[in-house]
């Protein structure tokens, strides 16, 4: 029993990083109607600025991730603008412009910052709470925290302010948008903003729990999706259900099937994906790819 | 003036296509013909998360070649060293394979993972080409291959000793295992429970984990259960330093135990310098300072690359050196002579003395040694 809370603590705090990966991916699709392949690179090159202000110039840990957020909600702007052209015309080579943007950061961040990686130390150096026999490390208390905190200031966005309300009015459809006066291309781009520093934040989360490198874009970037896709496209709670779910999925498949942790984790995700296609919060009316 | 635009990008696209087409077949020369460069290739990673290995390999294969080059290379032929980065992936060494046969390179330098040399080892056996590798896979001696030598000991060898040093003169019999289920971690699970079978010692839990996992908590609830003595841990650096990372935060506080990636700096720092300290290492190189050679080489190594020398730098210096002892000694030959000739070779190198057998593994011993703060160091 104690090892069955265990496991499932342990599989909260990356599931909540997988959540926020979702977050980013499907407040762009809510948006644009547009999966943004590049959100898993822009996660690493995320968790690299956090690194390199945190280890190199040694900032506190919090604030490192607030330039991390910055730097990369501008990537994201950048993006959003050389897309925005193809917006409306040719969806086909908006997704592989998302795949040539990854391709691009991913050797971006092999010029800066080498092929190898870096480890990141844990930024609370606190014991672990032991709760019931169980141990819950400081750190994922954190994570768990700021992910929630994010969720709410974002649901909070979307809903009560008028920017917020706009970008839900082109989600749900664009032309009438435009209609009653909503610049969809600047919605589009504060979008393509939020979702980036959203990756941004799930990489400077993940990187004291996992390795920074180059390459870390691809595994959490292809969680972040299954997540999403599992929650619902393009829905926020859907995001944070499904990571969750794929990261405790993960962490009892690893415990149960060992080797085969992965190929159980994703067979689980199909099937899941047969039997409701539109996942857990799919919202039919969003679609508009 | 539209149309001489459409023209010029035109020209530029053909001009960009012919560049495009002739990048690859470069380089077309034959180095059988017995004159110009002795070819060698280095095959590594040079980027993903096994890339520090490949990065030390390359370093330890230059300084050699760098040394030979400087006493006037082989029959007066100056050797020339060419890398190529498979990323860790076996899928990428095999095409390296088909290019490093291609291009006329006589010997391979690598790799640094057994997955990839074992997806490589075929295509070079057809091709005919050495390949010393520093992976060590007791699968890689059971292909039988004449052409494939391993610069150091198999797993075989560093967990035998290592099982004699926990079991016997610690008397530890409570052993938990955790191991990776790649190439490397599985020939360390099987090699490590075939040493403790022998001693009628069984693990209390065997966790099995994937190369890709990042969090380890259910197999780590299950060993802490367990109250182990010590943890054999057999999976490649940076995942074996994310374990032991979150076997401390989960509380764990026994000692881990395992082969040559606990003994590099990478580990070390993955896991923390703190949490990594009392790891018990079984290696083939326990320090720089283990012999007058490996002071030599140490020095040579920083005075080249401005950082500290460790294992896999030592191994790729040694095996590098046998394929070019064996060259010097057969006149540069090639193919199967060039094999039996480095079969045949006998060297004293930094690891030990090298004395290969049919299977291509030259040296059969490791010492143990603990880390302590961030560094390997002999046992008391």
């Amino acid at each position: 029993m104690q090892i069955f809370f265990q496991t499932l603590v342990g599989g909260l705090s990356l599931g909540a990083v997988y959540a926020l990966v979702a977050m980013g991916f499907s407040l762009v699709y809510r948006t644009m109607g547009l999966v943004n392949f590049a959100h898993g690179n822009v996660v690493m090159i995320g968790a690299y600025v956090a690194s390199t202000f945190y280890l190199t110039v040694t900032l506190p840990f919090i604030p490192a991730m607030l330039i991390a957020l910055a730097v990369t909600g501008a990537i994201g702007l950048v993006i959003e603008r050389v897309l925005r052209p193809l917006e409306n015309k040719d969806f086909t080579l908006m997704l592989i412009g998302t795949i040539g943007f990854g391709i691009v950061l991913e050797a971006l961040a092999t010029l800066i910052w080498g092929a190898t990686g870096r480890a990141v130390r844990n930024p609370v150096q606190a014991a672990p709470v032991e709760l019931l026999g169980l141990r819950i490390r400081t750190y994922d208390l954190v994570v768990l925290a700021v992910a929630a905190a994010a969720t709410v200031a974002l649901v909070l966005f979307l809903q009560r302010t008028k920017r917020g309300a706009a970008m839900q009015a082109v989600a749900m459809n664009h032309e009438a948008a435009t209609a009653v006066g909503i610049h969809v291309g600047r919605s589009n781009a504060v979008a393509f903003g939020i979702g980036a520093s959203l990756a941004a934040l799930a990489g400077s989360l993940a990187g004291p729990l996992l390795y920074v490198s180059p390459t870390m874009g691809g595994t959490l970037g292809i969680h972040g999706f299954a997540a999403m896709a599992i929650g619902g496209f393009g829905s926020i709670p859907g995001a944070i259900v499904g990571g969750l779910s794929i990261g405790v999925l993960g962490s009892y498949s690893a415990g149960h099937f060992e080797g085969y942790s992965e190929l159980v984790t994703f067979l689980v995700f199909t099937v899941a994906i047969m039997i409701r296609p539109t996942g857990i919060f799919g919202e039919t009316t969003v679609n508009r790819a | 003036m539209h149309r001489q635009r459409a023209l010029a990008a035109a020209a530029l696209a053909a001009s960009m296509t012919a560049a495009a087409c002739g990048a690859p077949g470069d380089d077309k020369g034959d180095s059988d013909s017995g004159s110009g460069p002795i070819k060698l290739a280095v095959v590594n990673a040079q980027s993903g998360q096994l890339s520090s290995l490949g990065a030390w390999e390359l370093k330890g294969a230059k300084l050699a070649v760098s040394e030979w080059n400087k006493r006037g290379g082989i029959d007066g032929r100056k050797i020339s060293l060419k890398v190529f980065d498979d990323q860790g992936d076996p899928t990428v060494g095999t095409n390296l394979a088909r290019k490093v046969d291609s291009q006329g390179y006589i010997a391979m330098i690598g790799t640094a993972e057994s997955a990839v040399t074992l997806a490589m080892a075929p295509v070079l056996r057809q091709a005919e080409i050495p390949n010393i590798t520093s992976g060590q896979a007791p699968a890689m001696p059971e292909l039988g291959s004449p052409f494939l030598f391993l610069n150091g000991p198999t797993s075989d060898t560093y967990d035998e000793t290592l099982a004699k040093y926990l079991v016997d003169t610690k008397g530890m019999k409570k052993i938990a295992m955790v191991t990776n289920n790649g190439s490397f971690g599985k020939g360390e699970h099987d090699a490590f429970m075939a040493a403790l079978t022998k001693r009628g010692v069984k693990p209390l839990t065997d966790q099995v984990v994937t190369t890709e996992q990042k969090d380890f908590s259910a197999a780590l609830s299950k060993i802490r259960a367990a109250k182990p003595d010590v943890i054999f841990l057999g999976a490649e650096e940076v995942e074996s330093g994310l374990i032991v990372k979150q076997a401390r935060d989960l509380g764990i506080k026994e000692p881990f135990a395992g082969a040559a990636p606990q003994g590099t700096p990478v580990f070390a720092k993955t896991a923390g310098t703190e949490n990594a300290g009392g790891t018990i290492v079984s290696t083939p190189y326990l320090s720089n300072e283990s012999s007058p050679a490996a002071e030599k080489f140490a020095a040579a190594y920083e005075a080249a690359f401005d950082e500290e020398a460790e294992l896999h730098g030592a191994k790729a210096y040694d095996g590098t050196n046998i394929v070019l002892t064996a060259l010097k000694n057969s006149k540069v030959a090639t193919g199967a002579k060039l094999a039996e000739a480095i079969r045949d070779t006998k060297y004293q190198g930094l690891l030990g003395d090298f004395a290969f057998d049919k299977t291509g593994v030259g040296i059969f011993k490791t010492d143990i040694g603990q880390i302590k703060d961030g560094k390997l160091v002999a046992i008391d």
